[in-house]
C-alpha cells in the first residue's frame, strides 16, 4: 500500500545514479521484491507509471523479480522455503524457523540506459 | 536501441533506515526509550495507550505520538490523560515512517521525555518494514482475532520484541484458545516476551508496565553513562 513512496524512492536512487554514472535516460528498471516486502507488484508497476511520468525515467519498462520467503531451519541444517500462509515453519520437518533469509529484499538492481 | 546495464544494488528503504538511525541517535542523547506500536486496526492499541499514559505520567514524563488516516480521535483519547500527544495524519499511507516521526518532533516540544510511544497506523504488514528509531516494537493482537495470525503477518511478529495478546477479559466468552496463540507466536519468533493485558479490567496491566519501567530505567542510565 505503499507502493507509491517506494516508487519515489526508486527515481531518488535512480537519479543519483545518473549524476554518478552519467545517463539521461532509462530504458528498463530492475528490482528485487521479496515474499515479506508489503510490496504488491501489480501495485508497484502502476505506481510506477505515476512516478516515473516527466521523469527520466518515463517510458521505461519495469522488470520485478519476485523473491520467495527463505528461512533457515536449524534441524534440517538448511534453508527452506515455508508454505504460503504458514508463517516461518519449514516445510520438511515442521520446526519453528526464526532466521528469515531472503524474503524481505526491496532492492533496486539496476537500470538499462542508452548506450 | 543499444543500451548499457548500469548496476545500482541499493535498499529502496535505504533513507528511511538512515533516517530512523538519526532518531536513535537523538533519543539515545535524550534517554528517551522509544515504544513503537503495531497491530490490526481495533487491537486496543489506543486503550492501552491511554490505560499507560494515565498510570505511567503519575511517576514518569511520557508522551505519544499517534498515526492515524483521517481523524484525531485517537489523539484526543490519548490527551485525556494529561500527557503530551501529537497527531500524526497519514492520508493515504498505510504506515508510518522515520520522515514523519522527524516532522511530528520538529514542531513539538513536550520537554525532555523518559518514554515516547508510538501509535503506528493499523496495519500489520506495511509498518513491519519501516524503522522508526525505536527501542522496543510491540505487536499486540486481541483474543478475537483469531489464534493463527501470526503465522499470517510473521514480520511484523518476528520483529517484534514483545507480543501483547490483548482484550484477555473476553477470552473466555470468545473461546480463545491460548496454547494455540502462544505456539502461533513462538513459531515466528520463539525469544519474544508474551504478556496478556486488559485495559478493561486492568488484568496483566501491572506486569506491562514494570516491563516498560524497567526499560525506562535502563535506557536513562545508558544515557546517564554516555553524558559523563
Ligand atoms: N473487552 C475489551 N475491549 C477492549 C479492550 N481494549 C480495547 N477494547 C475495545 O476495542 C475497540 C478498539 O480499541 P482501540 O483501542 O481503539 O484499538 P486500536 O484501533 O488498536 O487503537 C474499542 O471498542 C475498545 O473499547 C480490552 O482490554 N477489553
Ligand atoms: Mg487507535
Ligand atoms: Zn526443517
Amino acid at each position: 500500500m505503499h507502493e507509491l513512496s517506494v516508487a519515489l524512492s526508486m527515481i531518488e536512487g535512480i537519479a543519483d545514479s545518473a549524476a554518478r554514472d552519467g545517463f539521461e535516460r532509462v530504458l528498463a528498471v530492475h528490482v528485487r521484491v521479496g515474499a515479506l516486502s508489503g510490496i504488491a507488484p501489480e501495485a508497484l508497476r502502476f505506481s510506477w507509471k505515476l512516478a516515473s511520468a516527466g521523469t527520466l525515467a518515463e517510458d521505461s519498462t519495469l522488470n520485478i523479480e519476485d523473491v520467495p520467503l527463505v528461512v533457515f531451519c536449524e534441524r534440517c541444517g538448511s534453508e527452506r522455503k515455508p508454505r504460503p500462509a504458514s508463517g516461518l515453519i519449514c516445510p520438511e520437518c515442521a520446526t519453528a524457523c526464526p532466521i528469515i533469509v531472503r524474503g524481505r529484499d526491496l532492492q533496486l538492481v539496476a537500470v538499462e540506459v542508452p548506450e | 536501441m543499444k543500451y548499457r546495464v548500469v548496476s545500482i544494488e541499493q535498499n529502496i528503504l535505504r533513507k528511511n533506515d538512515a533516517l530512523a538511525q538519526g532518531l536513535r541517535a537523538r533519543f539515545a542523547a535524550s534517554g528517551t526509550l522509544v515504544v513503537n506500536l503495531l497491530s490490526s486496526p481495533g487491537s486496543g492499541k489506543t486503550t492501552l495507550l491511554q490505560e499507560t499514559l494515565a498510570r505511567l505520567s503519575r511517576r514518569r514524563r511520557v508522551g505519544a505520538l499517534v498515526g492515524d488516516q483521517a481523524t484525531d480521535n485517537d489523539a484526543r483519547r490519548l490527551a485525556a490523560s494529561g500527557a503530551p500527544v501529537k497527531q500524526i495524519t497519514t492520508a493515504a499511507e498505510c504506515r508510518l515512517d522515520a520522515d514523519m516521526i522527524g516532522r511530528a518532533l520538529d514542531g513539538w516540544e513536550p520537554g525532555r521525555l523518559d518514554a515516547l510511544f508510538i501509535e503506528n497506523v493499523g496495519n500489520l504488514i506495511c509498518p513491519a518494514e519501516y524503522d522508526l528509531g525505536e527501542d522496543l516494537r510491540i505487536v499486540l493482537f486481541s483474543v478475537t482475532e483469531g489464534e493463527d495470525k501470526p503465522l499470517k503477518y510473521p514480520l511484523a511478529f518476528n520483529t517484534a520484541q514483545l507480543a501483547l495478546i490483548t482484550k484477555i477479559d473476553i477470552a473466555d466468552a470468545v473461546g480463545f484458545d491460548r496454547d494455540a496463540a502462544n505456539a502461533s507466536i513462538r513459531h515466528v519468533n520463539p525469544g519474544v516476551s508474551i504478556l496478556e493485558t486488559s485495559a478493561r479490567t486492568g488484568a496483566g496491566m501491572d506486569e506491562w508496565i514494570a516491563f516498560v519501567e524497567t526499560l525506562i530505567d535502563r535506557k536513562t542510565a545508558a544515557r546517564e553513562v554516555s553524558v559523563r
